[in-house]
């Protein structure tokens, strides 16, 4: 394996929030770094601050202490370039359609009209969305909004991919159909991919290392490498004896997590 | 029968209904044989056939100021007054709901302003801008600009921070989210305020008319000429021409809001 070129580095962060007049730490102490191409997930108890570290990676959150830094560039409060971000929460826009919604990265950029069609055709296409391009987001399933939101971060081709329980609205059956499309893609274009999820079958699937957070205020209690060969086939995974045990220890760990006493 | 053609054939019924106990009432005598008593008294709220006489008179070219000319300046007021308004009050609904600091400094004056009654302000309007349609126009501006200005306001304010987020990951400046997000999000709040303001601007200009006079009246001359005169017959005309025109201006909106936000879910399937 050639040398791993950090991509990432979180040094000593903390992030206090004030709730009145009270401070509440919602995490301390964080230091780890990501490396390129890396799939990394951050799994924890809710309420660790786990959200809190993505969006001070994304820029949408400047922390109290401790610095981000994104290619040796400190992240200062703005929205870093080349870097993704696909929020929980439903934010296609209601008013575009499906195509002119994953066009929008596109039009934003300037880019010419038709390269842009043929990106969303393409985009479309991989999708599965074939058929539904000029459906406005209200009559789609939840789990179509999320594959535009995904599909629409992802044609403008982020470097860096943030994605924050991206698939955590969703029933099991339409999230395991998008854990595989994600690691399609991923296997395709192999950005690097800061992935927070509670969901620790969903992090061992899709990771090449997973952060285990403590309880609140949120601190690296283990990072773990997953030893999973890639390609993964995301159905058959879930039957084999490695995946049990790596299930199985971290289960342990982030279980200590949520049996302490608060 | 559909339920569409039910609720129709109810309001027919009832029009009916209302305009023939209407004509009715106003045609018995109180006491027979004696002139001037009658149990409702046409003087006041005239008859439906003295009206459709008035209004055939009025709408055809042998009156001085034909029916259509009166509507048509009416018309004309109502609508420049609602542009007028709707567009500066969307304008500032916009930079004020998205800057905080220019929102704080400018609320009292808005408040203040707006809670004038815009009434008091017509001898004011009149002197500075006479009796023309520019008056009209300004006298409507004033009630339309606050009602759209709010709702924008409101729009502009409530846009979710997640989207606007977003649109800055994808690499959005401030001016491309202002028109593919804050706008279109706003535009919902808009629209809710744009029936109301079409009555509003109505308003604005039927009581600029009162005091208009003769040049360029519209159907508010009507009334106060009709008045002068004691023609309850011709207020009536006014007062029906005036409902038909809000009537119509409001489904014009309502298409209008069909076409710009058919992305709703309440629209789906309708454009």
């Amino acid at each position: 394996m050639p040398a791993r070129r950090t991509r990432i580095v979180l040094r000593d962060l903390a992030k206090t929030f004030r709730d009145g007049n009270r401070a509440v730490a919602a995490v301390e102490d964080v230091s780890f770094e990501i490396f390129d191409r890396e799939f990394v997930a951050i799994v924890g108890p809710s309420g660790c601050g786990k959200s809190t570290i993505l969006n001070m990676l994304g820029g949408l959150v400047t922390p109290s202490v401790g610095r981000v830094e994104i290619d040796g560039v400190g992240v200062t409060g703005a929205v870093p370039a080349k870097v993704g971000y696909v929020f929980q929460k439903d934010t296609v826009f209601p008013w575009r359609t499906v195509a002119r919604n994953i066009a929008v990265g596109l039009e934003y950029r300037g880019v010419p009209r038709p390269e842009r069609e043929r990106r969303v055709r393409d985009a479309i296409a991989l999708a599965g969305l074939g058929g539904f391009e000029e459906a406005f987001p209200a009559t789609l399933s939840g789990g179509m909004r999320q594959r535009v939101a995904l599909m629409r971060t992802l044609v403008v081709e982020p470097e860096i991919l943030l994605m924050d329980e991206p698939f955590g609205a969703l029933d099991t059956h339409t999230k395991i159909n998008l854990h595989a499309e994600l690691l399609a893609l991923w296997q395709a274009r192999h950005p690097t991919v800061v992935f927070v999820t509670h969901d620790l079958s969903e992090a061992i699937a899709l990771a090449d290392r997973i952060v285990v957070m403590t309880r609140r205020p949120g601190r690296v209690k283990l990072v773990h490498e997953v030893k999973l060969a890639r390609p993964r086939d995301i159905i058959k995974l879930r039957e084999t004896d490695e995946y049990g045990h790596e299930y199985g220890r971290l289960w342990h760990v982030l279980g200590e997590e949520l049996a302490a006493p608060a | 029968m559909t339920e569409r053609a039910r609720v129709l054939a109810w309001r027919l019924a009832i029009l009916l209904v209302l305009v023939a106990a209407w004509e009715w009432l106003t045609g018995i005598k109180a006491i027979a044989r004696t002139p001037g008593l009658y149990w409702i008294d046409p003087f006041f709220i005239s008859r439906p056939s003295a009206i459709a006489r008035r209004f055939a008179y009025l709408a055809s070219g042998n009156a001085r100021l034909t029916l259509w000319q009166m509507a048509l300046s009416t018309i004309q007021s109502t609508l420049w007054g609602f542009l007028v308004g709707v567009s500066t009050g969307f304008a500032a609904g916009l930079v004020l709901g998205r800057h905080d600091r220019l929102a704080r400094i400018f609320d009292p004056y808005i408040v203040a302003f707006n809670s004038l009654p815009r009434i008091a302000l017509v001898p004011l309007i009149t002197m500075i801008f006479g009796f023309g349609l520019l008056a009209k126009i300004v006298l409507a501006w004033t009630i339309v600009f606050f009602i759209v200005f709010f709702n924008t306001f409101q729009g502009a304010r409530s846009v979710d921070a997640d989207l606007i987020h977003s649109a800055r990951f994808l690499g959005g400046s401030d001016r491309q989210i202002m028109r593919t997000v804050i706008v279109p999000s706003a535009l919902a709040w808009t629209f809710a305020a744009l029936t109301p303001s079409i009555s509003f601007a109505l308003i604005g200009v039927v009581v600029g008319e009162f005091l208009g006079g003769e040049s360029g009246g519209g159907l508010g001359y009507l009334i106060i000429q009709s008045l002068g005169t004691l023609n309850a017959a011709d207020m009536m005309v006014a007062l029906i021409s005036l409902g038909v025109i809000g009537i119509v201006m409001a489904l014009g909106i309502k298409q209008l809001e069909r076409r710009l936000l058919r992305w709703r879910p309440e629209y789906r399937g309708r454009a």
